[in-house]
């Protein structure tokens, strides 16, 4: 099958053209074997043919439904996994086929802060523990050397006094609290990105704006770039400078996030946006239309498509349609540039 | 109380509700005396508030599965006007749990019986109910698979087949197998992406409308429960702190926590960034004195340190906080709650 990609540039560019990206993807799929029956077995495509690049100091939200496939696009732009097909680059350097002992660079210059701050730490390791681990990894022996480090990490989390918190245990704190310990895991490698992977999907929704903005401070403050990955494009809005929506392994859409909400141009971000339950008189007690992994792909599609549902499953396009050049949505058919 | 007329009964009446955990020598006050009603069938009532706000044992308290370190468990629970705390334990067993009261626990999705078919799963509760024999279960349990929007051929499916919005309509269809008129949702879609979620939200609406059940929906997302409720109620360290037709709350909050939760929610639309909510919540076992939000106030003034009443609202309900009643509140009296826009 071929897959849906964009027209691949042969050196990939960021959004603006200007300035190498720090991660790209170029046309990557991604496949899994399953087991299919007892003797069995399958493939999964859980990426195909996404292209993104990401520049220093950005925040790309990916937003989807589970099992869209958003937190293997994160593995593979940290080649915790291999693509299929496609090509992974990290500032500049082909990283697609580097075997994992020569990756070491990028393990100290990219992180994951995962979904789950109860069970990714450990209950019976301290803060300090924690969080200094990664250092004890690296072989970073002098004990000075690593408090130092995990001192400054505590406290671009705001857990200060460091000293106080280094001591507690993660089962002793709130949610909120064991996140930025992730955070701060993440962080005393003083990396350059980031893959925050449903970051605040378990915490409490009125602690989850304290952490996405100590994001958004890291990302402006210490130009750490991110992959902020959710299924709530709320808080891509605000948090994320563009948003890339993906749909069963693809990407359907990828623009400014203003753009993609206020104008969004592909039904399926546009059944993301009417999941929201926003707190508005006039926004109450709707049927909401949803997009989901049971609806057949035909039904993905604009009603105003002059193509109709019958060729939605060829392989997609993605190309402007607006006068944004930035804003793509995907095109089963072709682009009618400039409506 | 109403006497006479079906009409003025209200469904359920809670007054000034209690329950209290031993918790080593302390104690905490996870419900605190409580008090609300529902006034009709088909209606809902959204309880939120953060972790640790005591919604869960709210929860467990109207449906008496109590923990064993519960330590003071009393108030009015009336259901058509009946005293429930008056029913002895096996009675409230065979009455009222499950066939008038059910409950969609929290995290309930996830301990599903692996073994057990789910269809069996379903059947369970009206095959101790002994009013069923099998035949008659299998047919209801298939009409109720078809009322989630299962359909029957899920009956014979395991819980590893099943997605995890599956799954939660597997678990609400449990707890409609006795027909019970209040369905207690304690956060059913926590655990699930956002268009699952408004799946499963659909299904609420459909089953409020027909046949009309009512609802108490806890959850810790001011925004959710405005989506399907018709009167909220916000939770804070064991106590309401403002309760109200979500029409009123969501336009002219009147508790500051209320006003904090709302503008705590990213908005889709505009670019006013969404304001976290200050400070941690309290610890159980030592709230503070006079209003248990004061620490964590931005309107506090020095009335705070006595613990308010609930003071009636315009528009209906009430809030826990001095700045509704104009001799405390003086000049401050009705000003809207304006939260400050958080600096990006
Ligand atoms: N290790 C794996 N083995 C097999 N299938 C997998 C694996 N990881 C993910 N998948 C499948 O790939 C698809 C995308 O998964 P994922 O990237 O986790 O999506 P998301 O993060 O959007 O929920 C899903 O169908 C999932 O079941
Ligand atoms: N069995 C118990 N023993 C002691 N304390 C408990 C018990 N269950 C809950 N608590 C405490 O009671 C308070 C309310 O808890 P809970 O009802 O679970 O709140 P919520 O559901 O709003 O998160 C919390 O402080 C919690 O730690
Ligand atoms: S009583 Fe005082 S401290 Fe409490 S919520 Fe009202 S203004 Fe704030
Ligand atoms: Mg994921
Ligand atoms: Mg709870």
């Amino acid at each position: 099958m071929s897959s849906r990609t964009l027209p691949a540039p042969s050196a990939p560019v960021s959004p603006d053209g200007r300035e190498r990206p720090l991660v790209a993807l170029d046309d990557v799929s991604v496949a899994f074997q399953t087991r299919t029956g007892l003797f069995r077995m399958g493939e999964v495509r859980a990426v195909n043919g996404v292209s993104l690049a990401i520049a220093r100091a950005e925040t790309l939200g990916l937003v989807g439904e589970s099992g869209s496939g958003k937190t293997t696009v994160g593995r593979v732009s940290l080649r915790l996994i291999e693509p299929a097909s496609g090509r992974v680059f990290f500032d500049g350097i082909d990283i697609t086929k580097t075997p994992e002992h020569d990756l070491g660079w990028l393990r100290k210059r990219a992180q994951i802060v995962f979904q789950d701050p109860f069970s990714s730490l450990n209950p019976y390791m301290r803060v300090i523990d924690l969080v200094e681990e990664p250092l004890v990894i690296d072989g970073v022996h002098g004990k000075a050397e690593r408090w130092d480090r995990a001192r400054r990490a505590l406290e671009d989390v705001d857990l200060v006094p460091a000293g106080r918190w280094a001591t507690r245990y993660p089962t002793a704190m709130s949610g909120g609290q064991r996140q930025r310990v992730g955070i701060a895991r993440a962080l005393v490698r003083d990396p350059d990105y980031i893959v925050a992977d449903e970051p605040v999907s378990m915490i409490d929704a009125s602690s989850r704006i304290e952490i996405l903005q100590l994001l958004r401070g890291l990302q402006t403050g210490r130009g750490v770039a991110f992959l902020y990955i959710t299924h709530d494009i709320a808080s891509a809005r605000h948090f994320a400078d563009r948003i890339a929506v993906m749909y069963q392994g693809s990407l359907v859409e990828v623009g400014a996030s203003g753009q993609v909400i206020d104008q969004p141009l592909h039904p399926y971000t546009r059944s993301l946006i009417a999941a929201v339950p926003e707190p508005d008189p006039a926004n109450r007690f709707r049927r909401r239309a949803v997009g989901g992994v049971a609806q057949a792909a035909g039904e993905i599609v604009h009603p105003d498509c002059p193509h109709g549902p019958d060729r939605a499953n060829e392989p997609a396009l993605l190309l402007p349609f607006t006068s944004d050049p930035a804003h793509l949505v995907a095109c089963h058919v072709e682009a009618p540039h400039g409506r | 109380m109403a006497r006479g007329g079906q009409t003025r009964m209200p469904l359920l009446e809670v007054r000034d509700l209690h329950l209290d955990y031993q918790a080593g020598d302390r104690v905490v006050h996870a419900v605190d005396g409580v008090s609300f009603t529902i006034a009709r069938r088909g209606e809902a009532l959204g309880i939120v508030g953060e972790s640790g706000s005591g919604k869960s044992s709210l929860a467990n308290a109207l449906i008496r599965l109590l923990p064993k370190n519960a330590i003071r468990y009393d108030g009015a629970i009336l259901l058509d006007g009946r005293d429930l705390m008056a029913l002895s334990d096996e009675a409230f067993r065979r009455e009222i749990r499950w066939r008038r009261m059910a409950m969609v626990f929290q995290g309930a999705m996830n301990v599903l019986n692996p073994v057990l078919k789910i269809g069996d799963q379903i059947a369970e509760p009206m095959l101790l109910d002994e009013r069923l024999n099998k035949r008659q279960a299998r047919a209801k349990v298939e009409s109720l698979l078809e009322r989630v929007g299962l359909g029957r051929e899920f009956y014979g499916r395991y819980p590893h087949e099943l997605s995890g919005g599956q799954k939660q309509r597997v678990v609400i269809a449990t707890a409609l197998a006795l027909d019970p008129d209040l369905l207690i949702l304690d956060e059913p879609t926590s655990a699930l992406d956002v268009s699952v979620q408004a799946q499963i939200m659909n299904l609420l609406k459909d089953l409020k409308a027909d046949p009309g059940i009512s609802m108490i929906f806890i959850t810790h997302d001011i925004g959710l429960a405005s989506d399907l409720c018709d009167e909220i109620a916000v939770a804070y360290a064991g106590e309401f702190v403002e309760t109200g037709p979500a029409d009123r709350i969501l336009v002219a909050p009147r508790h500051p926590y209320t006003a904090l939760l709302l503008a705590s929610l990213p908005r889709l639309h505009g670019d006013r960034p969404p304001s976290p909510m200050p400070g941690e919540p309290p610890d159980p076992t030592h709230l503070p004195e006079g209003c248990r939000f004061h620490p964590r106030c931005p309107w506090r003034f020095a009335p705070c340190l006595r613990h308010p009443p609930e003071i009636p609202v315009e528009g209906g309900g009430f809030a826990r906080c001095w700045l509704n009643d104009p001799a405390v509140a003086g000049d401050r009296f009705g000003a809207p709650l304006l939260v400050a826009a958080a600096t990006p």
